[in-house]
């Protein structure tokens, strides 16, 4: 008995100092996820676009989330660097090449897959315990929400919604996003079935949305709204249910904030009603 | 006659100096912000140091890699203007490295590229060489090249593959879509050592290959007819040269992605400072792209740290801005 707790206890200690301290993320979700899993201090470095929450503003900027400065990274000597699926594969192999270990999260595809990266996330980082009651309490509010969307779906009245998250050309989320989730799981039926997100003009209004949501895109956002209304035939322009949802928001979800999103995207799909 | 060789000497010179001033100053400037003074005493301690694997690993590739690149797109730049006495004529005119580009495109898309490395510079090649082979044989009349239309078509070839390109990224999906946007936007950071040697190497047989031509190339500039007068098989040497600015495009378009204006601008430049005779024209386009295309990423990697320009906004800026001033002087 004594062995195996001895044995434990070394595994634990062995497992405890692999966690790193010194980290660098290179997109603004993941050091949001630092910052929930309660790791914010140890971030060290992160990118221009990492601005939620407010103490990641004053972390060392080291590029965008596209390219980055590989001298300021290895100057600011890294246990590991976390990369985004947007990180050029260069800069992750130079990385490599250079003796700083570096973990890469993927695209998303779903909701489950957002959870399961949170988790490896804060496995990663020493932060299991954190991460699982997070996780636990999102699905909670997540499978709330959901229980109250399927009466609705069951009950015929399931939104046709159009998601646009790109102007010129038009573009909009694929079947496996989660974007797509966020629709689906606030009971909405998302019209696009499309594997590249482009999409035709035409065929969005043939199909005839109910609503549909548009993405800020910085300010293209609002031009956008103003040219749907011009397509007077569509539901979603007859009745003025046009809604423009942040684009952080909307494409950029960690755990925590995308069951928040999802609650705002109810709300846009059926409102006032979700609450009876 | 020695009074000539003797000037270019001298010049040949001074253009190394440049290209190890550009290369030195390269070495020593940084976002990390290491002191001049530092970097004497990091390079006399050796490995170990921060500093010195900044310099050695993260910098020292770079340069060395814009200077192979900036070489053999000049000196490709050189061959074709002087084989076509076009001035307009370039790796990018020609459709060579929308070639190119089309061919390493195609290889993200399809992931060739995870099962070597090495698969990249060859679908480049590949690619240049296809586009080399289709404009050849459709502006070749009765066995003759005409120049008139090989400049046309290879426009025309360049424009279709820079649409095939989009088309391939309008169908793609988003995973694919970064590497190929990465790669448009052209860097010379390069993790594969393997490749810059190989980037190295090619860029020195060219230049040797090149000044095997360096009469031919000036019996070219009397004109196709006077050439093949005065004893140039014109079109043995229009194949074989063709095929090395394909080889020495494609190389460089795979590894650096699409860094445009150096091909284009540098050989007119030097021919602006030093003369049209190629058997120096030939070192001398080759030394000055390498320095250029060294100073361009330098500043690119700096001007706005910790934000890296993608280098052919630097070249096509200044090497644009820098022509426009110099040809207007001329005048």
């Amino acid at each position: 008995m004594k062995k195996i707790l001895i044995l434990i206890f070394g595994f634990n200690f062995l497992y405890g100092a692999d966690f790193p301290d010194r980290i660098i993320s290179l997109g603004p979700t993941l050091t949001e996820q630092l910052y929930l899993l309660d790791a914010g201090e140890k971030v060290i470095g992160n990118t221009i676009y990492c601005k939620i929450p407010e103490d990641a503003k004053n972390k060392e900027k080291v590029g965008t989330i596209i390219e980055q400065d590989l001298e300021k990274i290895f100057i600011l000597k890294p246990d590991l660097v976390i990369a985004s699926s947007m990180t050029n594969p260069k800069t992750i192999k130079k990385l490599n090449v250079l003796g700083i270990k570096v973990v890469q999260f993927t695209y998303a595809k779903n909701f489950n897959e957002i959870c399961r990266q949170f988790l490896e996330l804060g496995e990663i980082v020493g932060k299991k315990k954190e991460a699982e009651k997070i996780i636990e309490e999102v699905r909670g509010k997540v499978e709330l929400i959901k229980k109250k969307t399927i009466i609705r779906n069951s009950a015929k009245e399931g939104q046709k919604v159009f998601v646009q998250i790109g102007a010129k050309p038009l573009f909009t989320t694929t079947k496996d996003s989660f974007i797509n989730d966020f629709i689906e799981s606030a009971g909405g039926i998302n019209i696009a079935n499309t594997k590249t997100g482009l999409y035709s003009r035409e065929e969005v209004v043939a199909q005839n949305p109910d609503v549909i949501i548009i993405t800020t895109m910085g300010i293209a956002g609002e031009g956008e709204k103003k040219i749907w209304k011009k397509y007077k035939t569509i539901n979603a322009v007859k009745n003025n249910r046009i809604y423009i949802v942040d684009s952080y928001k909307l494409c950029s979800p960690t755990p925590v904030s995308f069951a928040e999103t999802l609650n705002e995207i109810v709300e846009i799909l059926y409102p006032k009603k979700i609450n009876e | 006659m020695s009074k000539k060789l003797f000037r270019w000497s001298i010049q040949i010179l001074i253009l190394t100096g440049v290209l190890f001033t550009v290369s030195i100053f390269s070495l020593c400037i940084g976002s990390s912000g290491i002191p001049l003074k530092k970097i004497f005493s990091t390079i006399l301690e050796g490995r170990g140091s921060t500093e010195y694997s900044i310099i050695f690993d993260i910098r020292l590739p770079r340069i060395i890699l814009g200077f192979a690149v900036g070489g053999s797109l000049s000196l490709a730049g050189v061959i074709l203007q002087g084989l076509f006495r076009n001035p307009l004529v370039e790796p990018y005119t020609l459709g060579i490295s929308g070639g190119a580009a089309l061919g390493v495109c195609l290889n993200i898309v399809l992931g060739i590229y995870h099962t070597s490395v090495l698969s990249l510079p060859v679908s480049g090649f590949a690619g240049a060489v296809l586009v080399v082979l289709i404009v050849y044989f459709l502006t070749l009349k009765k066995g003759i090249l005409k120049i008139q239309g090989l400049l046309l078509t290879g426009v025309m070839i360049s424009f279709i593959s820079s649409s095939l390109i989009m088309f391939i990224m309008a169908i793609s999906k988003v995973e694919d879509l970064h590497g190929i946007i990465f790669w448009i936007m052209g860097s010379l950071e390069e993790p594969n050592m393997l490749l810059i040697k190989i980037t190295v190497l090619l860029s020195v047989f060219g230049l040797f290959g090149a000044y095997l031509f360096y009469r031919d190339l000036n019996a070219f500039a009397l004109g196709e007819e006077d050439a093949s007068h005065l004893g140039v098989d014109t079109e043995k040497t229009k194949k074989a040269l063709f095929i090395l600015s394909s080889l020495l495009t494609g190389c460089a378009v795979s590894v650096a992605g699409v860094i445009g204006f150096v091909g284009l601008v540098i050989p007119h430049f030097v021919r602006m400072l030093i003369g049209y005779d190629h058997r120096i024209l030939i070192i001398a386009s080759f030394l000055t792209g390498g320095a250029f295309l060294i100073a361009c990423d330098t500043i690119a990697r700096t001007v706005i740290a910790p934000i890296e320009l993608p280098v052919g906004v630097i070249t096509g800026i200044i090497g644009g801005v820098m022509f426009i001033y110099f040809l207007n002087k001329r005048k």
